[in-house]
């Protein structure tokens, strides 16, 4: 009787262990989801920032700028990632998108809520429209094009990048500090010609 | 033991020997290389380093205009091998003179992509830039700049522009910018300029995007002296002085109110025009929206991570995301068989704004954005629609995705699920286009790219994913399922 049990307790656990890695392996995680789930939270995060705005010409360019931000996927990089998805109570405020095993040196994506200290209160539009047209930061680097792509937003005309910097200026502000960009180190530059660095990196 | 002593000591003593072998050659060397540093020398080190940091992504490596990211932009970064400046205050055909070039680097060239430097490039490293940039060319070296007069100005007045006017008649402008300056009645479409590439004529309103500047000077000398390379001629000799000036004032006459300087009613009727015009020409509109948005990641990309001009739009840009695995963007060519050429409008429209798939299956909210396209108005979603379906076909056959090996899978998984850890951002190339060169150097890929003419580097854009068989979707390519 106590051998049966012992079996038992020994088959069920097996058959637990198992079902748990098949269902691990099976859930498809995020393709269960109703797509609303992913587009009306985008939606609203997008409007809420033209509620505020009085000037009626200020309010025409800004719902432009919403147009432009919000199918050019401003979001899925510019906002911060949790473990639900974005996390939209911090539209793009930043840290979305980093390039955490260093191709071209730390990229993290930048915070474009109209912070004083951490956003893009610190640029004057000049500063912006100069990132989205030429992809060159307030500091005179010139960005690398996959992780920012401004090769794409540079083919807009200067009146919609133009909209695009009077929605963010709208934004609610978010005290996000991004680190700024760090080249690679001679040693990673090093052993990532020799092939295996970003091998290495990428098994964690 | 003395045996012992006398190795060790051998050792250090040979240790010390390299470590000042070393500390000799690494103070010899500046030494060696300047032992008087040469200004000119200095200088050309100087122009070298900015150029490669700041320029040769757009204007590349070797000047020719083929930079990694050039062949997304429109117009394409000049090549500056040809000497063939386009803001000038020199002849027709002639080498721009060294103001010309610091005046294009310090204020940019508005409506493209080139940056004004003013703020980071001034002073000695301006010089230095220039002298560099300059050695490309041969031209400079044999030619000297031939600098045009530039008569008295005309103060613009009522009369000035009326005779302005009739100036655009006699001239033709119209020809290449229509009627009203927007280009509506041009003759002359489709043009090109020297190096193939298709231009589009200036929008004569828009005074804002000229890349010399929008002032009568500015544009006096345009027509005065041409843009070089470019299909606008100089109209030297074809009209008195007086007469020139006059056309400068009549065009920036025609100057509109930028969306900056407009009120709340002004920007309304813009926009409704401007949705109007959408309407009426959607492959136009949708050709904005595809290469303000979808191409840089839509298109195929080098070993070093260059745009190929020959892939642009057929996909191949591999998305790495831990643990969801690897993506290869699709090919949006008309191909019939690799690319969109036997989907139809309602498929397209699925896929990139509900992320269903052509066989019912969903894709993942990244990296393909749908949910962003989702937000768009339907009718841009047609454009881009009726645009994707003009743009001609190229073959590359696209990968499935991969998920990556079982275990890193399931732990990624269980950290997602179980542990909450944070969701995967956007991009993660672990793979990134060197990595895939390293593979291509390793014989591990698999000739995939079929497009004629071959180029040598198209091959390693093929990526690695072809080369592992243990892909648990299998190993059938996107294109093929009908
Ligand atoms: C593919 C991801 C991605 C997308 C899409 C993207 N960005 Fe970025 N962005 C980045 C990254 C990464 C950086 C930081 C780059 C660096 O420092 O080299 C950045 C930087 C910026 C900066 C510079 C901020 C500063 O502090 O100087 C601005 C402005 C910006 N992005 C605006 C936008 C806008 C507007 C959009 C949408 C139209 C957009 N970005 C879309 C990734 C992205
Ligand atoms: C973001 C891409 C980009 C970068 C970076 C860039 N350029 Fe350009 N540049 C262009 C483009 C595009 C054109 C051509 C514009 C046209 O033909 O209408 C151009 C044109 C020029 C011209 C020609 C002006 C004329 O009269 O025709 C000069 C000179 C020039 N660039 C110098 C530089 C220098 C020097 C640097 C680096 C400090 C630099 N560029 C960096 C994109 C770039
Ligand atoms: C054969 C066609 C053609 C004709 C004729 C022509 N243009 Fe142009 N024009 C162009 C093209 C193409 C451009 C754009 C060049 C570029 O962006 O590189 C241009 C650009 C311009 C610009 C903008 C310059 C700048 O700084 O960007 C002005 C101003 C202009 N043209 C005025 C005129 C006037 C005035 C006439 C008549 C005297 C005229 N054009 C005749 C083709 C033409
Ligand atoms: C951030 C990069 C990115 C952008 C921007 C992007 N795509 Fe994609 N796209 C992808 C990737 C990656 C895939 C492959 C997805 C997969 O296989 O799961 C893809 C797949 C597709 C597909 C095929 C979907 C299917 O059923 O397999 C179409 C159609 C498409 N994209 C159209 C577009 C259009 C149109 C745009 C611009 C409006 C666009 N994409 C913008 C990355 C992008």
């Amino acid at each position: 009787m106590k051998k049966f049990l012992r079996w038992s307790a020994i088959v069920i656990g097996c058959l637990v262990v198992v079902g748990f890695l098949a269902f691990l392996y099976f859930i498809p995680p995020l393709t269960m989801v109703p797509q609303t789930a992913f587009t009306q939270p985008l939606a609203q995060a997008l409007d809420a920032p033209l509620k505020s705005i009085k000037d009626p010409a200020e309010k025409i360019l800004a719902e432009r700028g919403k147009m432009i931000v919000g199918h050019s996927a401003c979001s899925d990089c510019h906002t911060p990632q949790g473990a639900q998805g974005p996390n939209y109570n911090e539209f793009l405020a930043g840290g979305g998108m980093k390039d955490e095993f260093k191709l071209y040196g730390s990229v993290v994506s930048r915070n474009l809520t109209p912070d004083k200290e951490t956003g893009i209160g610190m640029r004057t539009d000049a500063e912006i429209m100069r990132v989205l047209r030429s992809g060159v930061s307030h500091d005179g680097r010139v960005m690398t094009p996959v992780y920012m792509p401004w090769f794409d937003f540079s083919n807009m005309t200067d009146e919609d990048r133009y909209a695009v910097v009077v929605y963010l200026r709208h934004l609610k502000p978010v005290w996000n500090k991004i680190p700024g960009y760090s080249p690679l180190s001679d040693f990673e530059k090093l052993s990532e010609t020799a092939g295996d660095y970003a091998e290495h990196k990428s098994l964690h | 033991m003395r045996r012992w002593l006398i190795r060790v000591s051998f050792g250090i003593v040979g240790a010390a020997a390299v470590c000042l072998l070393f500390v000799w050659t690494g103070t010899l060397s500046p030494l060696n290389s300047s032992p008087n540093p040469d200004q000119s020398e200095r200088s050309m080190s100087l122009g070298k380093a900015i150029y490669q940091s700041r320029c040769a992504i757009c204007h590349g490596d070797d000047g020719k205009g083929e930079g990694r990211a050039a062949a997304l932009l429109n117009p394409k970064p000049l090549d500056f091998t040809s000497g063939m400046y386009k803001i000038r205050t020199t002849e027709s055909g002639s080498i721009p003179t060294d103001e010309d070039i610091a005046r294009a680097i310090t204020n940019g060239l508005h409506g493209s992509a080139m940056p004004d430097w003013g703020p980071f490039i001034h002073g000695d490293s301006l010089k230095a830039i220039i002298t560099y940039i300059k050695l490309f060319s041969p031209r400079f070296k044999e030619e000297k700049p031939r600098i045009v007069h530039i008569s008295s100005p005309v103060p613009s007045s009522e009369s000035s522009i009326a005779n302005g006017r009739r100036v655009y008649a006699k001239l033709q402008c119209a020809s290449c910018h229509g009627t009203d300056g927007k280009g509506a009645g041009a003759t002359a479409t489709d043009l090109i300029d020297d190096w193939g590439n298709e231009i589009t004529t200036a929008n004569l309103t828009e005074p804002w995007t000229f890349k010399g500047g929008g002032t009568a000077r500015d544009i006096y000398l345009r027509f005065r002296t041409g843009m070089n390379g470019t299909p606008m001629p100089s109209y030297i000799g074809s009209a008195s002085e007086k007469e020139m000036w006059n056309l400068a004032n009549y065009v920036v006459s025609l100057a509109r109110k930028p969306v900056w300087a407009m009120n709340a009613e002004e920007l309304k009727a813009f926009y409704a025009a401007a949705d109007a015009e959408a309407k009426k020409n959607p492959v136009r509109r949708g050709k904005y929206l595809v290469e303000s948005f979808c191409e840089g990641c839509h298109s195929g990309y080098s070993a070093d991570g260059k745009v190929l001009p020959e892939f642009k739009l057929a996909g191949g840009l591999v998305f790495d995301l831990y643990p969801f695995g690897k993506f290869t963007s699709f090919n949006l060519t008309s191909d019939k068989e690799t690319g969109l050429g036997n989907w139809t409008d309602a498929e397209i429209k699925r896929a990139i704004t509900q992320g269903i798939q052509r066989d019912g299956s969903r894709l993942l909210p990244f990296p393909m954005p749908w949910t962003s396209i989702a937000q768009m108005p339907d009718d841009d979603v047609n454009a881009i629609i009726a645009y994707l379906r003009t743009v001609p076909p190229i073959r590359n056959k696209v990968p499935m995705p991969e998920k990556p090996n079982i275990f890193s899978y399931m732990w990624g998984k269980f950290e997602m699920l179980i542990l909450k850890k944070d969701a995967p951002g956007y991009i993660y190339p672990m793979k990134d286009f060197r990595q895939m060169e390293h593979d291509a150097k390793s014989g591990t890929v698999g000739g995939q790219v079929s497009k004629e003419p071959q180029s040598t580097s198209a091959n390693s854009l093929s990526s690695p994913l072809v080369a592992h068989n243990e892909n648990p979707f299998g190993n059938e390519e996107r294109g093929a399922q009908q």
